[in-house]
């Protein structure tokens, strides 16, 4: 059994550490002071990078590579910390900012430290009024203590930390819908390049990170990087050439809900097995598992077959799926997949923010062909068409077959991939949500085939067995491009 | 929008603690307009909804004009146009809370309050006669690990069960 290990969270449980003075009882404050007097702000961002550490919104971007990116001789620079947080599944922000936000407001002053900056906004949900309560009066206590504000614990250091409600758009977690929802505008992304990193917030250089990954900064500082390294798989990245040394180190929040007995947040390692993780989480409730969702609503679903897979960033890209957020969703046999891919679109339609016509049009569409089968009146009427897959000279394309379709499954598969292609991973709208549309509808439909077809031939909602809910593995339409170099295999 | 409509409204204008929390807002940013959705909070607490005047209020103080305003205002789901109760209940219905019943509870206040669910351009569908409750259905409020839950104005409530939801109510309406 995989014991947690809790960093992050180690101290969460411990009565009135929101409060300045408790916090300080448990090396609160230490860390910033060990960066300011033993490193200059280059060494911190060195440290960073070479930890290895990983943005935990979404991403998985290398945070200390972002930080690269932001031009020195340009002030004011901003950093704006991503507390939006939205994505189904997941919630480990809210436990730190409810019950331990000096932590976080530690790891956003480093930060300032390293790159020289004076404002941090905290973009926080509207919905978490208890978590900007509790942020607002730390960050007050921070100020009245001395490390906010002007001249720093005499360094000459100015930090300003503000927090700025959203209001309920889910879209305001994409970092540049972030940035315009900071405006005051509404959240809709905006077109990159230029990135935030060079022209964000107010047109200056910003810095966007996750609360998440912040907190993770005083423990690399504190603790070194040789000690953050240890923790969890490093790979040797295939997809780059020549192969470059992949981190995936540090704890990751896990948030893990759904048909578990004992739902919640557990901080572990990264790269431990979907199964590891379902026992760590008190088991399955149910009797078989018929689907895990790897990283919040937006990651393609993971099927009976792939439950070892390890979850970190570079094992689940390679399973074409993603760890984004780290929110893991278990569905036991009891689930209709048909019925779960209906609510998540629901989901999408509603949070689509307008902007561009595929995502605007297309989202409400897919969650009605959804509907349309989830309520018995898919369209049955079948096209033969050439069959794609693995073709005789070992490359995707025309197999010189032919195959059955349904019409509203073609039509399902045909308009999501024109939001965004999920086979070519291009995407026709400015941001990601596109993709995050897609990526589910596409492979809920593919890996979980026999039960849409079952919907549309009964005219109603079937729920099959597992087994014969989902398309094995050998089915290269469903999994394509889901393989494990030898490097991989052995870690 | 017109000044014929505006001039229907009851004036709109902060009283004075709320005229302090502005004041300090303001000077969070390098923009006045950035201070927009804190403000329109501010305003809302203390209008109960997004009136005309409000809107005209807002813009007036942030130096922009209202129909800039009126485009933040009709993108964010937590804006509200028109009156709602005095407890709004939003109900999480997002898949993991889907996967534990959230709607055995949506079902269950629906059926106790009498009335259906709100939606964003009918929120007086949702709206008890007697003004005190507005049902919503929301997406994921995070708390996926104590789901269904539920949100009663700022407060969240976990873990819901028939029973559970009529303590609440109960509690509610003494």
């Amino acid at each position: 059994m995989v014991e947690e290990r809790r960093i992050l969270y180690e101290h969460l449980d411990v009565p009135d550490i929101n409060t300045f003075d408790v916090f300080c009882q448990y090396d609160g404050y230490t860390r910033f002071e060990k960066a300011i007097a033993e490193y200059q702000p280059e060494d911190i961002a060195k440290m960073v990078m070479d930890s290895g550490l990983k943005g935990r919104g979404g991403a998985g971007f290398s945070t200390g590579l972002k930080w690269s990116f932001v031009p020195k001789d340009i002030k004011p620079c901003y950093l704006c910390c991503n507390a939006d947080e939205s994505e189904p599944g997941t919630f480990s922000n809210r436990y730190v900012l409810e019950k331990n936000p000096h932590l976080l407001i530690e790891g956003i002053l480093i930060c300032c430290y390293a790159m020289g900056i004076e404002t941090t906004y905290i973009y926080i949900r509207g919905e978490f009024t208890l978590g900007k309560k509790m942020l607002d009066a730390a960050i007050k206590e921070a100020y009245e203590k001395g490390y906010l504000g002007e001249n720093i614990r005499g360094t000459g250091l100015n930090v300003d930390i503000y927090s700025h409600p959203g209001a309920g758009a889910y879209i305001c977690g994409e970092e540049t819908g972030l940035i315009e929802s900071l405006e005051g505008k509404r959240g809709q992304p905006r077109n990159k390049p230029p990135f935030p990193a060079v022209e964000g917030v107010f047109g200056k250089p910003t810095v966007v990170q996750n609360v998440e990954t912040l907190c993770n900064l005083p423990f690399i500082v504190g603790n070194g990087v040789e000690w953050y390294t240890q923790m969890g798989p490093t790979y040797a990245d295939t997809r780059a050439n020549p192969p470059t040394p992949d981190p995936n180190t540090g704890t990751k929040l896990y948030c893990i809900s759904g048909d578990v007995n004992e739902p919640g947040v557990y901080e572990l390692d990264l790269g431990l097995t979907c199964t590891e993780l379902i026992e760590v989480a008190g088991g399955l409730r149910g009797e078989e598992v018929k689907a895990v969702i790897p990283g919040g609503s937006s990651a393609p679903i993971l099927t009976h077959y792939e439950l070892d897979t390890r979850l970190d960033f570079t094992s689940l890209t390679l399973a074409k799926s993603m760890l984004g957020s780290g929110g893991i969703i278990v569905m036991n046999e009891t689930r209709n997949i048909v019925d779960c891919l209906l609510n998540i679109m629901k989901f999408y339609a509603h949070e689509s923010c307008g902007q561009c016509t595929p995502c605007r049009w297309g989202t409400p569409w897919v969650r009605d062909i959804v509907q349309r089968i989830a309520d018995g009146e898919g369209r049955d009427s079948t096209i033969t068409r050439p069959k794609f897959g693995i073709a005789e000279n070992g490359r995707w394309g025309d197999t010189g077959e032919t195959e059955e379709i349904y019409e509203d499954l073609d039509l399902l598969e045909s308009v999501a991939n024109n939001i965004a292609n999920v086979d070519t991973m291009t995407w026709n709208t400015i941001c990601v949500f596109g993709i995050a549309v897609s990526w589910p509808a596409v492979s809920y439909m593919r890996k979980f085939r026999p039960e849409f077809e079952a919907a549309i031939r009964e005219g109603k909602l079937v729920t099959l067995p597992v087994a014969e809910a989902t398309v094995p593995p050998e089915e290269n339409y469903a999994y394509q491009q889901r393989f494990v170099p030898q490097e991989f295999a052995d870690l | 929008m017109s000044d014929e409509l505006i001039q229907i409204e009851t004036p709109f204008a902060f009283n004075e603690e709320n005229q302090r929390e502005f004041d300090e807002l303001i000077g969070r940013y390098p923009v006045k307009e950035a201070a927009m959705l804190p403000t329109l909070h501010i305003a809302q607490k203390q209008a109960g909804y997004i009136t005309p005047a409000v809107m005209k209020y807002v813009a007036e103080q942030l130096e922009v004009s209202v129909m800039k305003v009126k485009d933040v205002v009709t993108f964010y789901p937590m804006f509200f146009e028109e009156p709602v109760g005095e407890y709004v209940i939003r109900v999480c219905h997002t898949l993991p809370c889907a996967l534990r019943d959230c709607k055995v509870v949506l079902d269950h206040l629906k059926e106790k309050l009498g009335t259906d669910v709100a939606s964003e351009t009918n929120l007086a569908k949702g709206t008890t006669a007697d003004g005190k409750f507005t049902l919503m259905k929301v997406e994921c409020l995070a708390s996926c690990d104590v789901a269904p839950v539920i949100m009663v104005n700022d407060d969240l409530y976990k873990n819901l069960t028939p029973e559970k939801v009529d303590e609440l109510l109960a509690k509610l309406a003494s």
